[in-house]
């Protein structure tokens, strides 16, 4: 900023005694603003029309059909029915509140702690040992893999004749129904979502826990500190920020997710694993209803905003502590 | 100290859970290679009899791996491509240039990442499909397939990133001012600085950005379904392996879902492997994944 106020400033002290090109070179800035302007917004033209095409456009679509009924063919045809969707969505007899959306945030919930007890966990293990990079590589196959992938794979692994029963048989145990018992099946899904986000979740601790200084560790063994008042009073209270960042994350994550739902189960049995967003696709693009589809769709995208918003309330917070 | 009194505890809770992470890609690998009928019969053995190479060829055949394998790698060089070059344009100068609005331009940018991908897959398939003049549709956006008949399609949604420009920007920024004007001063266009200095200077961010979108972009599921419904000839790997996945007997294919499985993810493995350290950094970075 200062550097461009530079010429106008050194040319305009030699004003008074050369009118001239003081005024060409005011002009000259000038000139080289609007152009530099122009520069810029040729460099942000193709975002700024994606935007205006692909998210702006959008949203306006999505509202107006979440306040509409249509039967997807002939734009002139969209009929406005107010807010009949959404009154629709929680009306006696719905099943979008119970089972669903108690479904999308029981999914959710369920992910964060189960992931987040094992990335805890492994992560202080994983602190101090040697070939980190090797066990941060493992941890993270999940991740890089597609979600047909890591759902095909324990989809088979839960079947009679996979692992999982495999081993319980071997173990003297009965076989179990995983995906197909009603009781069974979304806690099966969970396991899944968990393991394939642990990776992020250990990788996010294990940064934050190079920053805990050494020096406290050696003052609580000073002390005689046992390895479980070390972990709660020095550890985890040191990685509240990493700890509450992957948990709010995580969570916003697991509300949204259902491509590992529609690849294991497709919601079933019944609506055992149908969660909020599967049921959203389901109602646009199965049965057509875009209306009821988007008014699910702006719903979820509510409990969205408020989590999102909790956590730049709650990080806010932090910083003026800080 | 937990650490220096019982290291082996550590190494115990490190190792079972790699091995819990990779036990089911070994299953899935093992799999990959068992014979007919030797997948999903009781009891359950992790070895195969034999290493049976012919799921893989059956994988390719019945897959037409070839078409879906061009697909994927279309979709995600267009995205990846197209990601990178908007979001390094367009950091640039919201990070360097001085232009009215810029300020509303940065917040609107950020205000993106706000809104989550669910919200736009009705809008957007809707709008492709009625797109006005495009696929045999007219000027009202009636009687045709729009733009969702090629494989364009698939990489509609994800060609510009907000969060990409965003990181772009931080980045940019370090740039000592003083560099820039002096390639200006050496009568440097915009264009030349940007392609001369910025992009060279800001390599390392770019080469996170690339991999974490490949990375999203070959392992995208939902859209690429989506699309396929309407045009089966754009149809990607994970598309194809889900569709045989559902459509055949499974005790007989599982091998051969299994074998495109493992050749649809070795690509982006090798990419990882050899780029870890990017990686990792984006996701930190990140965070959100």
């Amino acid at each position: 900023m200062v550097n461009a106020l530079a010429p106008e400033t050194t040319e305009r002290t030699a004003g008074p005694r050369t009118a001239g090109p003081a005024d060409g070179g005011r002009g000259r800035t000038r000139r080289l603003r609007r152009r530099q302007a122009a520069v810029a917004y040729l460099f942000l033209a193709p975002a700024l029309l994606f935007f205006a095409a692909f998210l702006v456009l959008p949203l306006g679509f999505a509202l107006l059909l979440s306040t509409s009924r249509w039967a997807g063919f002939d734009l002139g045809d969209i009929d406005p029915v107010g807010l009949d969707n959404f009154a629709g969505l929680f009306a006696d007899g719905s099943t979008f509140l119970v089972p669903i959306l108690t479904n999308t945030l029981l999914f959710a919930l369920g992910t964060v702690v189960l992931a987040l007890a094992g990335s805890v966990l492994v992560a202080t293990c994983i602190d101090k040992l040697r070939f980190q990079g090797l066990w941060r590589t493992l941890y993270f196959l999940p991740i890089v893999t597609t979600v047909v992938a890591v759902g095909n794979v324990w989809k088979y692994m839960y079947e009679p004749g996979g692992l999982v029963n495999g081993v319980l048989n071997a173990c003297g145990l009965g076989s179990v129904a995983f995906l197909q018992d009603p009781d069974t099946a979304l806690p099966s899904v969970v396991v899944v979502q968990a393991w394939a986000s642990a990776g992020t979740a250990i990788l996010v601790l294990t940064a934050g826990l190079k920053s805990v200084p050494e020096s406290y560790y050696e003052a609580a063994a000073l002390d005689g500190a046992g390895p479980g008042t070390v972990f709660w009073r020095i550890t985890l209270p040191l990685l509240r920020p990493s700890l509450l960042f992957v948990c709010i994350t995580q969570f916003l994550t697991g509300l949204q997710s259902f491509a590992l739902i529609i690849v294991m189960t497709k919601g079933g049995p019944g609506d055992a694993t149908n969660v909020a967003a599967l049921e959203m696709y389901r109602q646009a693009f199965s049965y057509g209803d875009w209306g009821t589809a988007s008014a699910a769709a702006f719903v979820l995208f509510v409990v969205v905003l408020m989590v999102t918003l909790a956590q730049l309330w709650l990080f806010r917070r932090k910083g003026e502590d800080a | 100290m937990i650490r220096r009194r019982f290291p082996w505890l550590s190494y115990l809770v490190v190792v079972a859970g790699a091995v819990l992470t990779v036990v089911p890609f070994l299953d899935m690998v093992m799999t990959s290679f068992k014979g007919p009928g030797e997948s999903g019969t009781l009891p359950y053995r992790f070895l195969p009899e034999a290493f049976d190479l012919s799921n893989y060829r059956a994988a390719v055949d019945q897959l037409d791996m070839p078409a879906l394998f061009r697909n994927s790698v279309a979709a995600t060089a267009l995205i990846t491509g197209s990601v990178l070059l908007t979001s390094s344009l367009a950091g640039y100068a919201l990070a360097k240039l001085r232009f009215p609005g810029r300020d509303f331009v940065f917040r609107l940018v950020l205000s993106t990442m706000m809104f989550p991908p669910f919200l736009f897959f009705i809008p957007h398939f809707l709008i492709l499909v009625h797109w006005p003049l495009a696929g045999g549709n007219d000027l009202a956006g009636r009687g045709g397939a729009g733009l969702t008949v090629s494989i364009v399609a698939l990489t509609v949604p994800f060609l510009v990133n907000g969060f990409g420009i965003f990181l772009t920007r931080q980045f940019v920024i370090s740039i000592p001012d003083e560099v820039l004007e002096a390639a200006r001063i050496d009568g440097a266009g915009e264009f030349a600085v940007w392609w001369r200095i910025v992009v060279p200077q800001t390599k390392p961010v770019l080469v996170t950005l690339g991999l974490l979108t490949f990375v999203d972009a070959w392992n995208e599921y939902i859209w690429a379904l989506l699309v396929s419904t309407a045009d089966p000839d754009v149809m990607t790997l994970p598309v194809g392996i889900q569709l045989l996945q559902d459509h055949v007997d499974p005790a007989r294919t599982m091998p051969v879902v299994m074998a495109g499985l493992v050749l649809s993810i070795l690509p982006v493995l090798v990419l990882f492997l050899l780029l870890q350290k990017y990686y990792i950094r984006g996701v930190i970075l990140s965070g959100l994944k």
